[in-house]
Order: structure tokens, then C-alpha cells, then sequence
């Protein structure tokens, strides 16, 4: 079988790459999750991240400038969400929805208004993220090198922020006040924990996540930016946060299925497939996991709508019979 | 957290013979006085129990010593220190500690954190979970409250909830606890060891605040006993001068019953029979096991159990808002597992629910609408398919006389009444739909004193009316008033059958408490 030729190194060196930018968003969600708050809208945190950091880049000539950038754009819009949300209590659907329309639709005018172009910016300066290079990696594990080396430090900051998070949730104060606030915020209120605070210094370290998200898809492999490029990658960790409930581990598990059916999808456009359907084997992986995981409660589902139409027919019928 | 001086102040003071005073409290929520100047003073070392009727503004009372609320006038002396108690951390920091209705433990975490949660032991910034389980555990022997500190909250009891709530308070360095209705959601047998634990405490020199409107347990553990009556303070005496009659004349203003009721032999024909039935809970597991059983016309048969144990399950299935997963409920011979909820109430049900918010009653409609519902495709209401209002009205104008309900008029706001009356406003409306089976689930849970009796009244009216009845109730005492059998349900089973006149409040709390009465080592496993 020529496809099995697919499953080598370089198919699970490219799992890790496209996993990192979905980790970093879904990561940063973690937090929002934890604390109680549905946050539909890192997709636009993540997408202004993007713009912003090439714009950065552009303008100083250094990466680092840019992703700063990308990430202060990314808090803006965090810090907009958690006024809304957490100080106006606002519908957290509504407000998220409305800031990923903005988000789109800024970037494209910005975009046309500075460079007078649509569709994408290219060239025209962008300085990328320089690869990570580590001494020995290459000596020491000869082909296997490329499974720890010369990444772009996104990648890295994404994997080794997941063990960080686990011991945050689980070993200082504030992670186990954004869990008290998310899971039960009157026993928060009543030691004097204040829920306003712990929401919104959760909601901006999902931007700074989000922005680094965004600044490593634009400033990472491919240094442009393109149109809604982020393209439902956060729309995709929050579907990663709904059954992991913002569990770290659970959180990479969920992307590394997704970083993987990327992937996949990728090296399959290489074999001819029509690019199309190739393109939405990421999704159809997202259906699939989330009708997989909520199988459990799904008997329960079809019970109960049986159990509602025949309750519907014996009402129909039962004048007749009963005639009481 | 924040330590403010008025407390520093306090507790420099040292021992004082007094260790709460409060002065002329008032204090208002609009044009309603939920407390008015009501001064009273706390001994050190002794239960004080504070009694009243729902609304008599216990809790509130309770609030403003714990600075959950702000005085409109009066003062508060802690520890013979006039304190302004602006906050909770002020009353913690004077040495109060409260311990809530409603339990603020979160779920997830295990007892140990939920003890130290917003005081976390820490070591290089990181929490130390070791010292915390540790400390934890000698304040549990220390104070004889037993707990696994690295147990999660969420697979414990009710029980061990108020036991870390308590331990809790004590973690805070609390010298005056108090209990705002501690025992509403306890066993007996719970509840005998509560008040063990807080006869420890006062014997330490701790002093002990202990809301409850249960008059048995008040005579067996308080030392003192302050009686609140509309926002008022009525009287402050030793328990030992107090007789129960006494108690409720003080709460209510005058004197009422709460004996057994009188009745002649019960024995009509079987109404309804409930064979092996089972149900699940929302989250999918056996709520309900194997419960068979028969009520008479004629008769009342009450439902015992510690909240949480099958009966609203029970309920949910006989009234047909929950599926059953197994087993039959035959009413004159039609099975209610196989009914929709509008085919059961025509065979013959009248349902109060346990939450008569949710179900009972639609809170922003009049009280005519509310007693319209069921019946509003029926003459006299309703004429050629059109409502006739002038009937509803006249209806509810009846109703409201017939069930003393305490309202303005026929098109007054239901949620605007008080509990008890609103309660009479879903009887009116079951009561009177000449329904065979009247299932009645918590028919006086947070309603005062006076409208028990009443309620209670109602409910012997029934059943001299030959109707079969089905009382559910967490209030033993209650049941033990009214009902011919006693069924006690635990872990979803029903665990034995007692007689009422010859009931025994003991053997019941066993098996409430999953035991067999003579029997008692033997623990039913879950």
C-alpha cells in the first residue's frame, strides 16, 4: 500500500506543527472554561493576534515586536469580552460572536485601508519567527531530530504550557480560584474570592494565549496574512473545551486528534484527492469526536423522545379506550 | 485578608462575660421591617438558640451580626467592643463564624482544600496540600469531628458537608459559631450528634448562636432561648422556664396544636397500588428501587426519608413527569407509567408539588389564574371555548375565603405572598378538583407555624372526605401528626412500614438513616 508510505516522522512532526496554534487558542480557553465563562470568541482574539503581528512585524522589522503586538491586540479584544461579560454581564454568546464579526471584518479593512489590497498581505517586509535550532538534537537522535527540533518557539510554548496549566489548576491560588469561581462562585463569594477580578485576569490570559496563537500562524511557518485566516481554529477549541470541560490534558488529547487529522489532510492532498473534500477532514474529525464523546448520554436522548411520542399517541388514544 | 481595626480592638479586649450584644437593631428593606429594634445579648459559653416563624427575621438578624448586612440603626458589641461589622472579614477577624442554610462547598475539591480555600497554607508560592490535610485532620480530632480531609467534597453526605462547613469556621479561629438552621437537612441521629459536637464547643468556652424553628431540638440543646415574632424580639429566657406550649404561643401569638390528629379506623378500598417501580435520576442512575405499596381512601400514608433518597423521583414518576424504568402504579386500574401528565390528573391525581415555585404555582399571575389552571376548558370557566373571567374571579374570591389565604384580592401576584400562602394556593386548586388520589409533596416546607395547622387541618378534611392521600414529607414530626402508616425510604428503597399511632421517631431515623431497626449494625450498602 502506497498510503501507508504517509505514517513516518514527518506525518507526526507536522501533528505537532499544526497542533500548536489550535493548543495555544484551546490553552488559553482553559481558562475562560474554568472560570465559568463560555468564550465563543477566541476565534477573533486569535484572528486580530494574526493581523496584528504581522502589522508588528512589518513596522520594526523584528518578530518579537510583532507577536508583542499581536498579542496586545489579542488582550484588546480579551479585556472588550471581559467588560461586557463580567462587568455588564452581557451574553457571553452574543458579545463573542459579535467581537469574531468585528475581528473579521476590522482585519479586512485595515488591511485594504493600509496596504490597499484584499485577500492577503505577502512579502512587503514580514520578518517570521526563526526556527529553534538545539545543539546535539541532531547527534543524538539522528532522523528523529525533527520531533523536538527546529520548531518555531510557538510550537514549544504551546506543549510546555500543558503541564505549566496542570500545575496552575492544581497548585496555586489562582488557578484553584478560577476553578472555585467556575464551579460554584457563591462559596467564592462567601470567603471573599472576588469573582469579577479572578474572570477577568482569566479572560486576558486567554488573550495573551489567543494572541500568541494568532502571531504564530501568521509569523510562524507561512509569514503572511490572509484573510480569516484563522479559519474556525477557535471555533474548533471551543468545541475541544465543551467535552474536555478545560482539563489541560484533555485539552492537548482534543488537539492533538485535530493537529492530527491536519495534518493528514495535508500530506493526502499530495496523493491527488480533491482538495476540497481533503480540506474538510479536520471538521468531519470534529463531528465525529464530538458525536463519539457524547454518545454516552445519547440513549438517554432517544429514550426520552420515545418515551414523549408515545406518551403523545396514548393521550390520542386513550379517550377511546379508558372512556373513564 | 483585610484586617480592619474596630476588630483588632475587639479582640485585644480579652474574655468578656458577654460575647454578642445587640443593641436597638433595626433594620428595613424598603417599606418592610424585617427587624425591628430588637436587642438581645449572647452569654460566652452557652447555646443560644433563636426561634420565630419563617419571616420573623431570624436569618436577617443573623446577617447583620455576620455583616452580610448593613443595620439601618442599633449597634453591635462583640466581646464587649462596640464593633461595626462592615464585612464578613471584620466578623471573622472578631472571632464569628456562620455556618449557612445552604452549604458553600465546592464539589470538585477535596475537604481538605474546601477547609483552607481563600486561607491556602503555601509553600514557595505553590499550595502545600500535605500541610493542609494535616491540619485539617488534627482540627477534626481536636473538635471530635470525624472527616477523611482528602475525601472529595462531592462523594460525601449532607452530614459531612456541615461537618467541614463547621471545621471550616473553626480553621478561622471562630469562638462564637453560628447555625443558621443546622438540622433542616440532617438525619436524627445526625442531628444527636451535631448537638454532642456543639456541647464540646460550649464546654471549650465557645459560645454557640443556633437558628431553628424545630421546638423538640431547641428544648434538648439550647441553654437559652430568644423568640422573634414579626421582626420583633418577644422574650429572651433559661429553656429550662420554657415549656414547647410555651414557645410556639411566643412565636405564633396564640396557642395551636401539633398533636397527633385525632381519627377513626381507616380501611376503604385500595386506590392506588404501586408494584416493584423503579426510576432513574437525571443524571441516569437508580433513584427509585423496587418500591411496592398501597394507599386506601380514607388514608394517609406518609413518605419518611431524608431529602435526596427517591421521593421526588417517587413523586416525579406518580404525577408522570419522569419515565419509570420498571414496574407499574395502578390508580383504579389505569397505570400512570403508561399516562402523559394531563391523562393522569383525568384519572383521578391532584398533585402539590415539593417546589410550588416551579411547579406548583405560576408566580407572576394573579391568584385567579393560578386556580383557573387544569380547569380552564371546563364550564363554569370557560363558555363556548371562551374563558369567562367573572367565574374565575368569583372562584378565587371563594377559594380565597374558604383556604384563609392572606392576599389583597382575587387579582393579586402570587409570588408576592408569603410562602404559606402561596402553598394555600396550590391546595385550593388540588383540593377541589375532586381528584380520588391526592399525592402531597412537602406540603409545608418554609411555611410558618399558623398555616401548618391550617394546611394540616385541610389536609384530615381529605381524607374524612374518603380520599386516599400520599404525604411526602422531610419533617418527621409532620408525619407523625398525620399520617395512619409511615413509609420510610432510603437510597431509593423502601426500608420498613411503621403504624403511625404507635410510631416511634427513633426506629424511624435508623432506617432513614439506612438502618434496620433491630438490626442495627447491619448497613444497607448502597
Amino acid at each position: 500500500m502506497e498510503i501507508l508510505s504517509l505514517f513516518n516522522v514527518a506525518l507526526i512532526v507536522a501533528t505537532l506543527r499544526m497542533t500548536a496554534p489550535i493548543l495555544l487558542v484551546a490553552l488559553g480557553g482553559s481558562f475562560t472554561t474554568k472560570a465559568g465563562i463560555f468564550n465563543i470568541g477566541l476565534e477573533g482574539q486569535m484572528l486580530v493576534g494574526a493581523f496584528f503581528a504581522v502589522l508588528g512585524s512589518i513596522w520594526s522589522g523584528s518578530a518579537l515586536v510583532g507577536v508583542a503586538c499581536g498579542v496586545a491586540a489579542a488582550l484588546v479584544f480579551a479585556l472588550a469580552f471581559a467588560v461586557l461579560v463580567v462587568s455588564f454581564r452581557a451574553n457571553e454568546v452574543v458579545v463573542g460572536l459579535a467581537l469574531n464579526i468585528l475581528a473579521g471584518g476590522m482585519t479586512i479593512s485595515l488591511m485594504k485601508a493600509i496596504f490597499g489590497t484584499r485577500g492577503s498581505i505577502v512579502g512587503k517586509g514580514i520578518v517570521g519567527l526563526p526556527k529553534v535550532q538545539i545543539p546535539g538534537a541532531r547527534d543524538l537522535l539522528g532522523s528523529w531530530a525533527p520531533l523536538i527540533n527546529g520548531f518555531t518557539p510557538m510550537v514549544y510554548v504551546a506543549f510546555i504550557a500543558v503541564p505549566l496549566l496542570v500545575v496552575f489548576y492544581k497548585r496555586t491560588r489562582l488557578g484553584l480560584y478560577i476553578r472555585v469561581v467556575g464551579e460554584k462562585p457563591e462559596a467564592a463569594e462567601a470567603l471573599g474570592i472576588s469573582i469579577t477580578r479572578v474572570r477577568y485576569i482569566a479572560s486576558l490570559l486567554c488573550g495573551l494565549l489567543a494572541g500568541l496563537a494568532g502571531a504564530h500562524l501568521s509569523l510562524g511557518y507561512i509569514t503572511m496574512f490572509t484573510e480569516n485566516m484563522s479559519s474556525g481554529r477557535g471555533f474548533m477549541a471551543v468545541a475541544i473545551l465543551i467535552f474536555s470541560n478545560g482539563s489541560p490534558l484533555k485539552v492537548l488529547a482534543g488537539c492533538l486528534l485535530f493537529g492530527f487529522a491536519d495534518a493528514f489532510s495535508l500530506r493526502l492532498q499530495t496523493f491527488g484527492f480533491p482538495s476540497y473534500l481533503i480540506l474538510a477532514v479536520p471538521y468531519l474529525v470534529a463531528l465525529t469526536a464530538l458525536f463519539a464523546l457524547s454518545y454516552r448520554s445519547r440513549p438517554k436522548i432517544i429514550r426520552e423522545t420515545l418515551e414523549s411520542m408515545r406518551k403523545l399517541l396514548s393521550v390520542e388514544n386513550k379517550p377511546a379506550e379508558t372512556g373513564k | 485578608m483585610s484586617t480592619t481595626s474596630p476588630a483588632m480592638t475587639a479582640r485585644e479586649a480579652g474574655p468578656a462575660e458577654t460575647a454578642v450584644e445587640l443593641i436597638g437593631v433595626t433594620k428595613r428593606f424598603g417599606a418592610f421591617v424585617a427587624n425591628e429594634d430588637v436587642s438581645l445579648s449572647v452569654k460566652r459559653g452557652e447555646i443560644h438558640a433563636i426561634i420565630g416563624e419563617n419571616g420573623a427575621g431570624k436569618t436577617t438578624l443573623m446577617n447583620i451580626l455576620f455583616g452580610l448586612l448593613q443595620p439601618d440603626e442599633g449597634k453591635i458589641v462583640l466581646n464587649g467592643k462596640e464593633t461595626v461589622v462592615t464585612d464578613p472579614a471584620t466578623a471573622i477577624d472578631a472571632g464569628l463564624g456562620m455556618v449557612h442554610q445552604h452549604f458553600k462547598l465546592v464539589p470538585s475539591l477535596s475537604v481538605a482544600d474546601n477547609v483552607f480555600l481563600g486561607m491556602e497554607i503555601r509553600r514557595n508560592g505553590l499550595i502545600d496540600h500535605r500541610a493542609q490535610v494535616e491540619k485539617t485532620r488534627e482540627l477534626s480530632e481536636r473538635f471530635g469531628l470525624k472527616v477523611d480531609p482528602e475525601e472529595r467534597v462531592s462523594l460525601l453526605s449532607v452530614g459531612i458537608e456541615q461537618r467541614i462547613e463547621i471545621l471550616k469556621v473553626l480553621a478561622r479561629g471562630a469562638r462564637t459559631i453560628i447555625l443558621d438552621e443546622p438540622t433542616a437537612v440532617l438525619t436524627p441521629q445526625e442531628s444527636r450528634e451535631l448537638f454532642q459536637t456543639l456541647r464540646g464547643f460550649v464546654a471549650g468556652g465557645m459560645t454557640v448562636i443556633f437558628i431553628s424553628h424545630h421546638l423538640e431540638e431547641v428544648m434538648e440543646v439550647s441553654d437559652t432561648v430568644t423568640v422573634l415574632r414579626h421582626g420583633k424580639h418577644v422574650a429572651t429566657q433559661p429553656t429550662a422556664e420554657l415549656t414547647k406550649a410555651d414557645m410556639v404561643r411566643m412565636m405564633v401569638g396564640r396557642d395551636v396544636s401539633f398533636d397527633r390528629r385525632p381519627r377513626d379506623k381507616t380501611g376503604g378500598k385500595v386506590v392506588l397500588e404501586v408494584k416493584n417501580l423503579w426510576a432513574r435520576d437525571d443524571r441516569h442512575l437508580p433513584a427509585l428501587r423496587d418500591a411496592s405499596f398501597t394507599v386506601r381512601s380514607g388514608e394517609i400514608v406518609g413518605i419518611a426519608g431524608v431529602a435526596g433518597n427517591g421521593q421526588t423521583e417517587l413523586a416525579e414518576v406518580l404525577s408522570g413527569l419522569r419515565p419509570a424504568s420498571h414496574g407499574s402504579a395502578l390508580l383504579k386500574d389505569s397505570d400512570l407509567t403508561t399516562l402523559s401528565t394531563s391523562a393522569i390528573r383525568q384519572t383521578g391525581l391532584a398533585h402539590v408539588p415539593g417546589d410550588r415555585l416551579v411547579r406548583g404555582v405560576d408566580g407572576s399571575a394573579s391568584i385567579s389564574s393560578n386556580l383557573l389552571m387544569g380547569r380552564q376548558f371546563k364550564a363554569p370557566w370557560s363558555r363556548n371555548g371562551v374563558l369567562d373571567w367573572r367565574a374565575a374571579a368569583n372562584q378565587a374570591v371563594e377559594m380565597i375565603k374558604r383556604f384563609d389565604i392572606r392576599a389583597r384580592g382575587p387579582e393579586d401576584t402570587v409570588k408576592r405572598l408569603s410562602g404559606g400562602n402561596i402553598q394555600k394556593v396550590v391546595l385550593a386548586r388540588e383540593f377541589t378538583n375532586d381528584a380520588d388520589f391526592l399525592l402531597v409533596d412537602q406540603p409545608t416546607r418554609g411555611v410558618d407555624i399558623g398555616a401548618q395547622e391550617s394546611i394540616h387541618d385541610e389536609i384530615m378534611r381529605q381524607r374524612a372526605a374518603g380520599r386516599a392521600v400520599l404525604v411526602i414529607s422531610v419533617q418527621l414530626d409532620e408525619l407523625l401528626t398525620l399520617a395512619d402508616r409511615i413509609l420510610v425510604m432510603f437510597n431509593g428503597r423502601i426500608m420498613g412500614e411503621v403504624d403511625g399511632d404507635s410510631a416511634d421517631s427513633e426506629r424511624i431515623g435508623m432506617m432513614m438513616a439506612g438502618l434496620q431497626p433491630g438490626n442495627a449494625s447491619d448497613e444497607v450498602a448502597s
